[in-house]
């Protein structure tokens, strides 16, 4: 069991291979996998402290920036490390950090060496107690321009968390009907009836 | 004529020419979504997906469920492919909580996987099929599928939703004398599926049809992110079964079917070339089964995974299915995130069937394989 | 109260027999006089064996086995039966009816299941009668801004107007309801009717899908038309007539596919797409446009519409019996009327029972009515198969085949048969 905790961005952390549940005490170095590092060690040369790598595990190497930087950055994965398209966009409610995150997992068609890997890339947008619709500082900007791939999962996470993406040609509802008026559904304030 | 509009409204010019057309989602060609299809004479000229009338909000209510309950709750976006939903799911809690598969179950799960590809893939198959007007194409592949349904309610109990993948290996062990009934359908469903190519695939109406029209070059099949047969239809060789090798894929041999043109001939093809290759995955799986074996490992009741998020993702009959499962010290999931192929092909819908003839609308719409169930979760 | 019946009363039961009793009286009042005064007063009575048959004539010669035939007989020969009967309404309504069961039938066995199967002993052999009441019965929605005269008008003047092709369409030497000289010519000018009803249809349903579907059929019907047309040309070469009845009688010897098979294909394929057959079936049933221009329509129109539709089929089958597959000719197959019964009666041990008028229909008509019935049940077959076999054709692709690649072979079917005609081989004067 993996023992990271990627709530809180930390340097390169050392990686216990998932055996067993019971070896939360055993801190040793392990190596960690190479092709990874170096896709994690690309980044860190190129963006210095605007990011962190927050763990790298085999196949997944997990990047957290800020959310000014964020554009910069995919730019660089999709020119220089040559990540082509998003797997997924999810965005994950934590009121107790009062930030909504939003993780694109990017990977990759043409490169044959990175057909394993899935980067994630986790950006955090400030989440407010009593939002006023249109005007709240929940906003992000778009990577639709740098991955063509995001439109529809981006207008999804607008929808169900309610965080703008600025520069998203069509920020629309897609899955909840139009006359929606509630909270934005996977927020964890909205509660589901009954439970 | 001048009164105010109200709040949240804004006058839009239309244009004489153009006739906006909702194929909705009461409608024979349509599945349980509505296009909103924009024609001047016969050329689309904009249309706009409106998923979500299936929309049940799986993942807010995977939220209120612990990881075992979980299990015949996410299944259902597809139904009949319920084993291939299930999978990356159950593989990242496995993963969560540290758990080793034993090996019997690993090739039961594959079986059980193979199979579900076929059964959607044949339903698939039949609702083309309908919509080309092509009535026999709908009987045959619904006829022929029930074989393999059959085989999966010998193995699960259920025909459809089987809620077969537990974390930790499978929930029972194969029926007796399985392997042989197994087989035997499986060689006859591959003998009737090979008489497929005669009278659809080589039919001169349905090539006209499909062929050269919605075509998607590889370089839009790679930026619109698309995946599984449209992807591969388009001439990008990307099989997560793989590439990704999971459970026992990699010691099982088969061959990943790639063509080049990228219209829907070839997309409608590729399924089932893939199901022919299934077939073969199960014969070879049948024989390499260790004979006996546990199924599955015994987990302690409310298993808890530690501060940890996963993604792992499994090739599922519409594409790459990904499970994103964040989870923090209690019995439920923080956020379970399903990725799955439809929604991620939906993109290249309204960017195929700009300027093509009305007529080609559903052979373009249905033959990017996608499932409207899952894709509104 | 009995055991029995346990919530029987008297009274209700009175009633109800009074009530049956005022029924028929009313019934009989109503209609059964004024048919009896039609009958004495407008229809024409004939004459048989020289005396002018009166109903009273009639009753009691009905009553009397030995005279009842020749009534028969002339009653066949009257128009009201030779447009309602045989060779008109009724053996065509029967023909759809079997059309219709042998396609589910046929279809079902195509696809591996096993069709209509519940209503009726035999195979589901009653399903249309079930159909039939349900159509009957159901509510016939019409929307709200529909243009009500036309709608309602569109599907009584499609059925009339299949009526109409029928009507004209020999059967049997002689058998035939309307013997016109320029009968194939009657029968462009109806078929060139079939695209304004669906067109008017289509329009007065007042809403999208119909709009669109009644656009297609307009295009498909109207650009099948032109090859279908010249398709017949080259029989009508050949032959030097229009009437149809002389045209089966010129294929005593042999049916002109033999020598315009171009044009017998080229005319198949028209039938398809002037029927709305897969795969030439756009206007109908589709998957963009739900149903076509029928999309409006519900209840008994429904029902109008279909059996419009599967007249005209049998109309066109008929059509190309006729006029490429030699109509009624065929070797005699059926028995002869055995001589003894003409002169001697019907001998039943002691009983010699004469009776006079024997044989009702003639050999030749009845072997004539079997090779019918048999070559247009095998054109129907073929027209029935492809819905098993292809999908749906797209507009252009049906524009391109109907306008260029189908006039250009019917070009070709008519200099084939002006060379047949003017080589001598053919035609009056030639050596065939």
């Amino acid at each position: 069991m993996s023992s990271d905790s990627d709530n809180e961005p930390i340097e390169t952390t050392s990686d216990v291979e998932p055996v067993s549940k019971t070896s939360p005490s055993l801190e040793k170095e392990i190596e960690l996998p190479k092709f990874e590092k170096g896709l994690a060690d690309k980044i860190v040369e190129k963006f210095g402290s605007r990011t962190k790598v927050a763990f790298v595990k085999p196949d997944r190497v997990r990047i957290n920036v800020g959310r000014d930087d964020v554009k910069e950055v995919a730019k660089f994965l999709r020119d220089v490390l040559s990540f082509d398209h998003a797997e997924s966009v999810s965005g994950v409610d934590y009121p107790q950090d009062k930030e909504i995150e939003v993780v694109y997992h990017l990977g990759s068609y043409t490169d044959s060496s990175l057909s394993r890997q899935i980067l994630v890339l986790a950006t955090r947008a400030q989440r407010e107690e009593n939002p006023i619709p249109g005007n709240d500082a929940t906003k992000l900007p778009s990577l639709r321009e740098i991955f063509y791939s995001v439109e529809f999962h981006e207008r999804e996470i607008f929808e169900m968390f309610g965080v703008y993406f600025q520069g998203h040609p069509d920020n629309r509802r897609l899955l909840l009907p139009e006359d929606w008026a509630d909270l934005p559904p996977l927020r964890k304030d909205f509660a589901i009836k009954g439970r | 004529m001048n009164k105010e509009l109200p709040p949240g409204l804004a006058l839009q010019k239309v244009d004489e020419r153009i006739m906006t057309l909702n194929v909705g989602p009461q409608h024979p060609g349509s599945g349980h979504m509505r296009i909103i299809v924009q024609i001047d004479g016969d050329f689309i000229v904009a249309c706009d997906p409106d998923p979500g009338y299936v929309h049940r909000g799986e993942e807010k209510m995977a939220e209120y469920r612990n990881y075992i309950t979980n299990i015949p709750h996410l299944e259902r976006p597809v139904i009949h492919d319920s084993c291939n939903i299930l999978y990356p799911y159950v593989l990242g809690v496995e993963e969560l909580l540290g758990i080793e598969v034993p090996e019997r179950a690993k090739y039961i799960r594959v079986i059980a996987s193979e199979l579900n590809r076929c059964v959607y893939t044949m339903y698939w198959l039949a609702i083309y099929g309908i919509f080309l007007g092509h009535s026999t194409m709908f009987m045959w592949p619904a006829g022929d599928r029930e074989l393999l349904i059959d085989l999966l309610e010998k193995m699960t109990g259920a025909r459809v939703t089987h809620a077969h993948f537990v974390p930790g290996g499978v929930r029972n062990d194969l029926p007796p004398n399985f392997e042989d009934v197994c087989l035997r359908q499986v060689n006859y469903f591959e003998k009737r599926i090979k008489e497929y190519a005669a009278i659809f695939y080589d039919n001169p109406i349905l090539i006209s049809r499909t062929a050269n029209t919605g075509v998607l070059s590889r370089e839009d099949a790679i930026r619109l992110g698309t995946t599984g047969s449209v992807l591969r239809a388009s001439g990008v060789d990307y099989d997560l079964r793989k590439k990704e090798p999971y459970d026992v894929y990699d010691e099982l041999d088969f061959q990943t079917n790639v063509l080049k043109e990228g219209d829907s001939y070839a997309r409608s093809k590729i399924p089932w070339l893939d199901m022919m290759e299934s077939c073969r995955i199960i014969r070879h799986a049948l024989q390499k089964m260790p004979k006996s074996g546990s199924v599955r490992v015994k987990l302690k009741p409310n298993p808890k995974g530690g501060d940890a998020s996963v993604y792992k993702r499994v090739e599922s009959g519409r594409g790459s299915l990904g499970c994103y499962i964040v989870s923090d010290k209690k019995p439920e999931p923080y956020r379970v995130k399903l990725s799955v192929g439809s929604f991620r092909n939906l993109i290249a819908l309204p960017y195929l069937l700009k300027g093509e003839k009305l007529g080609n609308m559903p052979s373009v719409y249905w033959s990017l394989n996608y499932w409207p169930v899952e894709a509104d979760r | 109260m009995s055991v029995i019946a346990p919530n029987f009363k008297f009274s209700e039961f009175v009633k109800s027999i009074l009530d049956n009793v005022f029924w028929i009286l009313l019934i009989f009042a109503l209609i059964g006089l004024p048919a009896v005064q039609v009958i004495l007063f407008y229809v024409e009575m004939p004459v048989i064996d020289g005396e002018l048959l009166t109903p009273f004539l009639a009753l009691t010669w009905l009553a009397d086995p030995s005279r009842t035939l020749p009534i028969l007989k002339a009653f066949m020969n009257t128009d009201l039966f030779r447009i309602a009967a045989f060779p008109g309404f009724g053996f065509a309504a029967l023909i759809a009816a079997g059309t219709i069961f042998i396609e589910r039938k046929m279809l079902a066995k195509l696809q591996l299941r096993v069709g209509p199967f519940y209503c009726g002993k035999v195979e589901g052999i009653l399903q249309l009668m079930g159909d039939g009441l349900k159509l009957i019965s159901k509510e016939i929605i019409i929307p709200a801004k529909a243009d009500k005269p036309i709608f309602w008008a569109a599907p009584i003047i499609f059925v009339a107007t299949a009526a109409a092709f029928v009507a004209l369409i020999p059967v049997a030497p002689g058998w035939v309801v309307a013997d016109v000289d320029v009968g194939l010519l009657a029968v462009f000018a109806i078929i060139g009717f079939f695209p304004i009803i669906t067109i008017l249809s289509a329009w007065s349903s007042n809403s999208k899908f119909p709009f669109i579907g009644g656009i297609r059929a307009l295009h498909q019907m109207v650009s099948f038309e032109i090859p279908l047309i010249l398709s017949l040309l080259g029989v009508v070469i050949l032959t030097g007539t229009l009437n149809l009845s002389e045209i089966v009688a010129s294929q005593s010897n042999f049916p002109w596919i033999i020598f315009l098979p171009i044009g017998a294909i080229i005319f198949f394929i028209t039938i398809l797409a002037e029927l709305e057959r897969i795969p030439f079936d756009l206007p109908e049933a589709e998957s963009e446009i739900v149903a076509g221009w029928l999309t409006e329509f519900s209840g008994m129109i429904y029902g109008l519409v279909q059996l419009g539709t599967y007249l005209k089929l049998y109309a066109f089958a008929a059509l190309f019996v006729v006029l490429f597959l030699g109509g009624w000719t065929g070797p005699m197959i059926w028995p002869p009327f055995p001589e003894e019964i003409i002169t001697d009666g019907i001998v039943m041990g002691p009983i010699t029972a004469k009776i006079p008028g024997l044989p009702v229909f003639s050999q030749e008509m009845l072997n004539g009515v079997v090779w019918f019935v048999i070559k247009t049940m095998g054109v129907i077959f073929f027209i029935l198969l492809p819905r098993g076999v292809f999908p749906r054709i797209r507009i252009d692709m049906l524009l391109s085949l109907g306008w260029y690649k189908l006039i250009g072979l019917a070009f070709v079917n008519i200099f084939i048969a002006l060379g047949l005609l003017y080589a001598g081989v053919l035609g009056p004067g030639g050596i065939l």
